[in-house]
């Protein structure tokens, strides 16, 4: 019988106690495998966002986050040059700004967020319902509603509403415009409360009482195939260095310098204290076993097992526990993430498409080596008491007590 | 966490880009030339600027709104502040100054719009009954339609952002508490076993379940609450070690961890009878088989 | 050493000369055994006798390199046993000896079959050979009929039946009992005594450690220990 299935049955000799020392590994290896998955949850999901958008590099007048710094000049004027480059295959000048709705009655108004683009090219947002904007940057007089204003307005594709903008840091009394509404859209980066529209910028501009503006918060980026995003930041950089360009995974990893900084903080703590709680814990689990063992061993010894040998039952009965109980958290913790997601996922401002708990391969591999490390560890105190067993002085107390 | 574009972030910007245009402006020498027309106006800059950019009380320093540097004016650095830790302003540049209202609306007025010098974002108002911070808050609003008032106590995003982070916290402290009370139970499992044999004499002997498991309880106990008031000195010795690095790391005054005393009674409420009841289970799967077999070696 | 009558006996199965085991305790050293000299030979069978803590059990684990003399030598089979390392101590008492204890020690996981085959999977045996020897020695003890039951299921004979046809399981050239019958009453301490005289007869050294006179009766030499020493029988021979 080697030292695996020795191990087996004498886990399997106490089925409770064996049961509750996998049960509480599994729980715990759970939440360090959520832990591994918060990690880098935030990181991949928004990159995946950034990506699904179609655009790869963003270009902003300063390292301020769009829509909080100066606005771009002669946005399609800029838009035009780097369209030019051939590393990019498109690029578009995005505006943003709040407005207020014109939604009658007990209500008032209602505020939302407002993103006007050169429609002639590829748009941040899909449209479910209805159509979508035509033309260029010009006024159209067309807007597409998210279905949470279109909800909140009591509007369909066809009708029409009015709307007053806020332009600048200042808060200008600007008179109401007035736009049909083209189609129902969704916004990659919207909250389940979000109230969200689209207009050209022209329609943008003429809100804000400047039909000849041509400014934006920023250009939307999409690089060749063949150039890649850092390439084609590094054309634009060189095209127009006054400008600031980022590629996604710049912006992403921005965010986890900022925003994201919390979650990558707690889930260190966390895989830190939970690796630490399950080494305490199986070791005491694997100590008092083999205290209760101690006759057993001491016969076997005796009988001629080497020291190598014995050892070798305790590193397996560690491997056996840990190894159960950690394959176990892996469904148990891909449960227990979509629980504590859904969670976090109602914190305002979050998008409805971001998560902070994504399943990457790499996570499991990490969470294997992790449970390998800690199964040997722990292994390690109740290897040294069977490996110093006096043999002789054992035998001698079992047979006294 | 998506780019939020509402007007918030354009105030933050604001005060990020004075921020940025203070330390492009800097002329951090005492000696340095200036008008000859009065005391220089004072300002105060956070504790991180004056450590970045080398500042001390009596540094006279140029400040602009315009993020080139121009237009700037010259200020004497009245005094080092730390600024107010705010949990939603962890990650954010903690350079930053302090003005005197007229000063600042002097520096960012529109020249184009005469009301500019009279415009301010917010107006932060001390009731004198703070209890009827929302009926005043409603008062206002009724009283000039377009403004926004609202009481700073809960109701903001900010506070939600909290509420849900309290939330995640709970869901992981219950998972760890639910992997301990498994461990808890294996681990009894195991020490009452040792037991068997006494408690089989004990039960030969004559001594009723009841007895003996009035015993265990007590037992239970006794170790349960010496176990939880352990672990309550190790929470509030990790507390320091939690609060000093994470402040080290954010270079913030905020507290992150704090053991009040209505936290340590909650620990010791669900620790104490968690393990007592533990060791009642443990011990009653033991109690119920019968005496012969207790007692057989 | 000889035995008296001037000739050499044939190589000893184990051999201790002036061996002295002592123990450190806080109150001051202990000598549990003190300058033994005895020989076992092959197919000898000698018992040990002696009050409570006369060192009767210490000398049985330094015959069994269980243990190691604090001075003296120790030789096994010609080999200096304190020349030895761990693992060829180990070796030996896997293949050469074999080891019966008081108190059983079974492990109460394995079936009284899986019990026996255990030390003869340790020695690399192969699988159909183990199988084959294990029902022999099962047979030999009288046991087929309750190979697949745990020792909770067995009676104290039938354990102490099961640890000695593990004993034997590798063809032990010593085999070391210590107070085999100290658990079990009277009449199934004389079958116990009955199948310790077969293996003996079998060609198996046998050395026990025992209070019981009856069982001690039946050795070919009697060894009477006191104070760590031996005081009647023969000290050497």
């Amino acid at each position: 019988m080697n030292a695996l299935a020795f191990a087996w049955r004498s886990l399997v000799r106490q089925p409770a106690r064996a049961g509750l020392g996998i049960a509480g590994v599994a729980a715990v290896a759970a939440l360090l495998f959520d832990m591994l998955l918060l990690s880098r949850g935030l990181v991949v999901s928004m990159q995946d966002l950034l990506d699904r958008e179609g655009f790869d590099v963003r270009v902003t007048a300063t390292a301020s986050p769009p829509g909080t710094g100066p606005r771009l000049r002669q946005a399609s004027r800029s838009a035009a040059a780097l369209m030019a480059l051939p590393e990019v295959d498109e690029a578009v000048p995005l505006g943003l700004s709040e407005v207020a709705f014109d939604a009658g009655g007990d209500v008032g108004s209602q505020q939302a967020s407002l993103f006007a683009a050169d429609t002639s090219r590829r748009r941040p947002w899909t449209v479910v319902e209805g159509r979508d904007l035509a033309g260029g940057g010009q006024p159209t007089g067309m807007v597409l509603l998210n279905r949470n204003l279109a909800a909140e307005l009591g509007r369909r594709p066809g009708d029409s509403v009015t709307l007053r903008a806020f332009c600048g840091a200042g808060r200008s009394a600007l008179p109401l415009v007035s736009l049909q509404v083209a189609g129902i859209a969704e916004f990659p980066f919207d909250d389940p409360t979000q109230f969200s529209a689209a207009t050209t910028l022209g329609d943008a501009a003429r809100a804000c009482g400047e039909e000849n503006r041509d400014e934006a918060d920023l250009l939307l980026v999409a690089s060749s195939e063949s150039a890649g995003a850092e390439n084609t930041r590094a054309a634009i950089q060189f095209l127009l260095p006054d400008l600031y360009a980022l590629t996604n995974e710049e912006v992403v990893a921005r965010l986890q310098q900022g925003e994201f900084s919390y979650f990558r903080q707690i889930s260190t703590v966390l895989v830190a204290v939970t690796l630490g709680f399950s080494l305490l814990l199986i070791t005491v689990l694997l100590t008092v076993s083999v205290n209760q063992r101690l006759g057993e061993i001491a016969a076997l010894r005796a009988l001629g097992f080497s020291r190598r040998r014995v050892v070798a039952d305790v590193v397996c009965e560690s491997a056996l526990m840990v190894g159960i109980g950690g394959a176990l958290a892996l469904p148990l913790g891909m449960a227990l993430a979509g629980w504590l997601d859904r969670i976090l996922k109602v914190m305002p401002g979050i998008p409805a498409e971001l998560h902070f708990f994504v399943f990457e391969p790499r996570a499991v591999v990490v969470h294997v080596a992790l449970i390998v490390a800690t199964a040997v560890l722990a292994a390690l105190y109740p290897m040294q008491i069977v490996a110093r067993l006096p043999i002789a002085a054992t035998l001698r107390n079992e047979v006294v007590s | 966490m998506a780019p939020n574009y509402n007007s918030k972030m354009i105030r933050a910007a604001a005060a990020a880009l004075l921020s940025l245009a203070i330390a492009l402006g800097l002329g951090a020498s005492p000696e340095r030339a200036r008008a000859a027309e009065g005391p220089l106006p004072d300002v105060l800059v956070s504790r991180q600027l004056a450590e970045a950019a080398g500042l001390a009380v009596g540094s006279s320093i140029r400040l602009s709104a315009d993020p080139s540097g121009g237009s700037s004016r010259e200020f004497r650095v009245a005094g080092v502040y730390e600024p107010l830790p705010d949990p939603m302003r962890i990650n954010a540049s903690k350079h930053e100054a302090r003005l005197h209202l007229p000063d600042l609306l002097q520096m960012t007025a529109d020249p184009a719009d005469p009301l500019s010098t009279e415009t301010v974002d917010a107006v932060n108002i001390a009731l004198a009954n703070p209890d009827g911070a929302r009926e005043f808050a409603r008062e206002v609003r009724a009283r000039r339609p377009g403004l926004i008032a609202r009481p700073a106590a809960g109701g903001s995003s900010e506070a939600a952002v909290f509420v849900v982070l309290e939330r995640f916290h709970l869901a992981i402290a219950i998972v760890t508490i639910v992997a301990s009370t498994v461990f808890l139970l294996a681990l009894t499992v195991m020490l009452v076993d040792e037991r068997r044999e006494t408690v089989g004499i004990l039960r030969l002997i004559g001594l009723t379940t009841r007895r003996v498991m009035s015993q265990v309880v007590v037992e239970g106990l006794i170790i349960a609450t010496a176990g939880a008031l352990f672990g309550l000195v190790l929470g509030i010795a990790s507390e320091g070690l939690v609060n000093r690095y994470f402040q080290w790391h954010y270079d913030t005054a905020l507290i992150f961890v704090r053991i009040t005393p209505d936290v340590a009674l909650r620990s010791v409420a669900i620790a104490v009878p968690l393990g007592a009841l533990a060791s009642v289970a443990a011990s009653w799967t033991l109690l119920r088989r019968s005496v012969l077999f207790l007692a057989r070696r | 050493m000889t035995t008296g009558t001037g000739v050499r006996p044939a190589k000893a199965v184990v051999e201790a000369r002036d061996v002295t085991r002592s123990f450190a305790m806080p109150a001051g050293p202990v000598v549990a055994v003190r300058d033994v000299a005895l020989r076992i030979a092959p197919g000898d069978h000698v018992a040990i006798c002696g009050p409570s803590g006369c060192g009767k059990s210490t000398l049985l684990h330094l015959l069994g390199c269980v243990d190691a003399p604090t001075r003296g030598t120790l030789l096994f089979e010609d080999q200096d046993v304190a020349t030895l390392g761990d693992r060829e101590r180990s070796r030996i008492r896997l293949r050469r000896i074999g080891f019966i204890f008081q108190r059983f020690f079974l492990l109460p996981m394995l079936t009284a079959a899986e019990n026996v085959d255990l030390p003869q999977a340790e020695a690399g045996a192969p699988k159909e050979q183990r199988r084959q020897r294990t029902a022999e020695l099962l047979q030999y003890v009288g046991l087929t009929a309750r190979a697949d039951h745990r020792p909770s299921q067995l009676s104290g004979g039938e354990m102490q039946r099961v640890a000695i046809a593990r004993a034997l399981a590798n063809r032990p050239t010593l085999l070391l009992a210590d107070e085999p019958t100290g658990e079990l009453d009277q009449a199934t301490g004389a079958q116990i005594a009955a199948l310790l005289d077969r293996v003996n007869a079998d060609g198996t050294a046998l050395v026990i450690v025992t209070h019981d006179e009856a069982l001690a009766s039946r050795a070919r030499r009697i060894l009477t220990m006191r104070d760590g020493t031996i005081v009647g029988g023969e000290n050497g021979s």
